[in-house]
């Protein structure tokens, strides 16, 4: 390393260019999902995973993915953890259930309200957390289990259920609830029905109709936070400073980025993540339960770490996140279409992500000069 | 060098620094002129650590006063003392090094470029201004975008330096500059801290390597216990002296003594 | 293989026109069964076990999906997923209606026979447009026991219920009042669902009504409690006790003669079934006009061995 002279120079310039566009920390996710997509071509290509309907269900799951890797990405480069996304899920289905169903309010008010307290949430996780310098992994985790809690308690207690039904009746003519629940460009899907590219309905009342017909806005949240997310990171000063708050908070410090305020603001912003992707799911299926969301944190952490940020932060990629969600959702779906078993679905998850993490050490190291 | 002919940038008087019942620093004195290498010397434990955080206004002192250009100042916090023109550089702390070389130069003080109502960091400027300031401390990047692990430690050091110069520092805390280095390294340095002082700048460079002080300092000043044992100019004082003091002379024989030849 | 991949670089679109082409033509019958139990829950066990062993009578392909964490958005993919990948027939549970009828009616709607299994009502089913329902009607489980126990004489009974919000628990009750002939009133009482409660209660509720004659339990969970409960008043043997479902316990009371009869909702026959019909169906057009009442199967002392053989694989 010391060697790095001017003389040396000369010599590295040979391959920067093609050195620079491939050492990239996304480059362990784009191998990956480029291995990931041309397995299910040769294993599942005639199963029906590439048809129209098929790319939906991928797509769909994989934009959930999404949507929490991208909050999760941005936190884990700040230096923190999120364990509390999975129950903040539930929770903010739930709210958004009892405000509209059980007590009658507007589902617009419900929606606004449930972003409100859940970001306050995640404002109070952050705090927790730069306040008393305790591990975000410890904080969150109490907040894992307070907010399950809580989802399970307030239905039963208001309702004697843990699943609050009816939404889709009361979201009916409701402005807000489309943009989380609709679907867009349903006009594009029927005129490919019309060219006869894509499959229709062929029996009941929806006869006639393309079988996919709309882009649902899970999938437009998924991209925008993606993009929003990938710019502030990499073009924007704050993007510089979460990098820095993650990378080494104190040397931040010594230099005046305000770390406290940007982790907490990164700590909303999972919050924020886990709502839209709450309010998603509870628009497109009108009911809300007690378990919804299990175990998401993790699966977002995981699509996270394939798309090769560091645990300990400071080092990470929005793109790569959420090229890590896409190859999270496409093997979870895409195994069923290869008929394979379900059940060695984490086996492979498994080694998938094995596989990425050695690769992504190995180019972080390259990158950073890590030894 | 005709260092004395100006006032002090910084001036510390009788500074004592109490945590709970330890009395880190118990009255030091120090002062800083422009385009001088102010050396600050002392043993681990000697206090020097609590003395710059003093400095750059991380702690405030328990008792005594600081003056910044004449006036008496109390800074909240180190962006207070940065913006005053007190930078420091650490010793550990100068670089996050999984970011590239450009990200921490302007680390905190990112510059922005308005394109409608949204306002991104002007990378093409914040590049430029990196690879010029570094050639003109002796470094040739391969790229801004080089991550600063990809560097030397003697780089790092010199990343950071050339960083505070820029910002405008008129005051340079180096925190153990040289402590972790080679030889070559250490030279390079040292070099580095010989333009700084003559662009102007007050350099304090803290040390406990007499040899790595005696090569760029104009003044020595040797902490103790909490405590300055004085301050001598460049030629009034020998290196062997310099140890001396360093090891506290005396007081390191009573010590030996009382603990029955054990240390 | 070749071909499939050369019209994906060509165009996705066009290429998955072409391959829900081609999926039609493939040989061999392919069903899906869809459950709403997490990995964990080992009940499911003996409907993968008579899902296989339709499969292999029939000579079709069979596949069991589920959601890893029972996550019931997640199910709802899953039965999209199924549906995208053109089965023959889909056969899956009804947990809840809110999140599932939406991507079942997609599936029959987009021509795919759909039959609903354990959970879920045939009124639910026929609202869905799926061919049938197969299961255990709770009411009509709870008609048949009071038939049953109404033949051994019985009067009046005690029905503990440990899960008094849901409302099938209920109906459990109301069918076994109705196939006895008598009015529920006040003989269903909540137990609530901690064991020194229920058994505390069922102790409070025979002594004030000491002429009851029979007990009903609902599950594991209050038929346990209610066990010892009988056991420290000296009734255990002596009372009538019928109860929903099996356990250990429950299996060991039966054998000695404390437990009258188990009611079994015979999970096996949920998967296995279903399967048979929609082949048949598929091949000569047949089907049976009604729903399948997979149970209630009544479970005693005679036939404890074959059950106790067979817990877990087909039981």
């Amino acid at each position: 390393m010391s060697s790095t002279g001017a003389t040396v120079d000369e010599r590295i310039k040979e391959t920067s260019k093609l050195r620079k566009a491939l050492i990239r920390p996304e480059l362990g996710a784009i191998v990956g999902t480029i291995a990931v997509f041309l397995f299910f071509i040769i294993f599942a290509g005639d199963s029906g995973m590439f048809n129209a309907q098929g790319v939906m269900n991928w797509s769909t799951v994989s934009a959930q993915f999404v949507i929490i890797a991208v909050g999760a990405c941005m936190l884990m480069i700040a230096g923190e953890f999120d364990l509390s996304v999975g129950s903040m899920i539930g929770f903010a289905g739930m709210s958004i259930a009892i405000f509209s169903v059980t007590l009658g309010w507007p589902v617009w008010f419900a929606i606004l309200l449930t972003f409100a307290i859940c970001i306050a949430i995640g404002a109070l996780n952050g705090v927790i957390v730069v306040r008393t310098g305790l591990p975000s992994f410890i904080v969150t985790l109490a907040f894992l289990f307070i907010l399950r809690g809580f989802t399970i308690f307030f239905p039963q207690l208001i309702e004697r259920r843990t699943i609050i039904g009816g939404i889709a009746e009361r979201a009916a003519g409701d402005w807000l609830a489309p943009v989380f629940g609709g679907k867009v460009g349903g006009f594009f899907f029927d005129w490919l029905a019309s060219q006869g590219l894509i499959a229709v309905f062929e029996r009941g009342t929806r006869a006639g109709e393309p079988i996919v017909n709309g882009i649902p806005m899970l999938i437009v949240w998924a991209l925008g936070l993606m993009i929003v997310a990938h710019i502030v990171l990499t073009r924007t000063r704050f993007g510089n400073w979460v990098f820095a708050a993650g990378g080494d908070a104190q040397a931040a410090r010594y230099v005046g980025v305000p770390v406290a305020r940007v982790k907490i603001l990164m700590f909303m912003f999972t919050a924020f993540c886990a709502t839209v992707f709450a309010t998603c799911q509870v628009m497109e299926f009108g009911s809300a339960g007690a378990d919804r969301g299990l175990l998401k944190e993790f699966e977002a952490i995981i699509a996270v770490v394939i798309g090769g940020a560091l645990l300990t932060g400071g080092y990470g990629s929005v793109i790569g996140a959420a090229l890590g969600a896409l190859i999270f959702g496409v093997v979870q779906q895409g195994l069923f279409f290869a008929g394979v078993e379900s059940s060695l679905f984490r086996v492979f998850l498994g080694v998938i992500l094995l596989f990425a993490v050695i690769l992504n050490t190995y180019i972080r190291r390259i990158i950073t000069g890590e030894r | 060098m005709s260092s004395f002919d100006h006032n002090p940038i910084v001036e510390m008087r009788n500074i004592e620094k109490h945590f709970g019942p330890v009395i880190a620093l118990n009255g030091v004195s120090f002062d800083i002129r422009p385009g001088e290498c102010h050396c600050l010397l002392g043993d681990n434990g000697a206090g020097k650590s609590t003395f710059i955080k003093t400095m750059s206004g991380v702690h405030k002192p328990t008792r005594g006063d600081i003056f910044f250009e004449g006036q008496r100042m109390d800074f909240a916090s180190p962006r207070d003392a940065m913006e005053a023109g007190i930078a420091t550089v650490y010793q550990d702390l100068a670089m996050i090094p999984l970011m590239s070389v450009t990200r921490n130069f302007w680390m905190g003080r990112e510059p922005i470029k308005r394109v409608g109502p949204f306002s991104f960091m002007d990378f093409s400027k914040a590049n430029d201004v990196t690879m010029e300031e570094m050639r003109k401390m002796g470094i040739n990047l391969r790229s801004p975008d080089q991550a600063v692990g990809t560097l030397s430690g003697g780089e790092r050091q010199t990343v950071a330096i050339a960083r505070a110069v820029y910002f405008g520092a008129k005051v340079l805390i180096l925190d153990e500059p040289t402590s972790a280095l080679g030889v070559r390294q250490t030279a390079n340095v040292l070099a580095t801290i010989d333009k700084v002082r003559k662009a102007g700048i007050g350099v304090v460079f803290i040390t406990h390597n007499v040899r790595h002080a005696m090569a760029v300092g104009d003044r020595f000043t040797v902490l103790n216990r909490g405590k300055t044992l004085g301050t001598a100019q460049r030629g009034q004082i020998t290196p062997e002296e310099l140890q001396d003091l360093m090891a506290g002379g005396q007081e390191l024989v009573a010590l030996e003594g009382s603990l029955g030849g054990t240390v | 293989m070749k071909a499939t991949l050369k019209t994906l670089a060509i165009s996705a679109v066009a290429a998955s026109a072409m391959m829900s082409g081609t999926a039609a033509l493939a040989e061999g019958e392919r069903y899906i069964l869809v459950s709403h139990a997490p990995d964990s829950d080992s009940w499911w066990n003996t409907i993968k076990n008579g899902l296989a062993l339709a499969g292999e009578q029939m000579d079709v392909t069979v596949e069991y999906r589920n959601p890893p964490t029972g996550d019931l958005a997640d199910m709802a993919r899953i039965i999209e997923q199924a549906a995208a990948s053109n089965p023959n027939g889909i056969i899956t549970t009804l947990a809840d209606p809110d999140v599932l009828s939406g991507p079942i009616s997609a599936a029959v709607d987009a021509g795919i026979d759909v039959i609903i299994i354990n959970s879920g009502t045939p009124d639910q089913a026929r609202a869905l447009g799926a061919l049938m329902y197969v299961g255990q009607p709770e009411y009509d489980a709870g008609f048949a026991a009071g038939q049953r126990a109404a033949g051994d004489g019985v009067t009046s009974f005690l029905c503990v219920n440990h899960y008094i919000s849901s409302p099938s628990s209920t109906e459990r009750c109301q069918g076994f009042a109705d196939g006895l002939g008598i009015d529920l009133g006040n003989q269903m009482i909540d137990s609530g669902q901690d064991p020194s409660e229920i058994q505390n209660r069922v102790m409070a509720y025979l002594n004030a009504n000491p002429d009851t004659d029979a007990v009903l339990t609902l599950g594991p969970t209050s038929a346990d409690p209610t066990i010892l409960a009988l056991q420290q008043m000296g009734l255990a043997g002596d009372i009538y006790f019928g109860t929903f479902d099996l356990g250990g316990d429950i299996v060991q009371a039966i054998r000695d003669g404390v437990i009258q009869w188990g009611i079994d909702q015979q999970p096996f026959l949920q998967a296995y079934l279903p399967v048979i019909v929609l082949t048949n169906y598929h091949r000569f057009g047949v089907l049976p006009g009604n729903n399948i009442n997979s149970g209630p199967g009544f479970v005693t002392a005679d036939a404890l061995d074959l059950v106790a053989e067979l817990a877990g694989e087909y039981r």
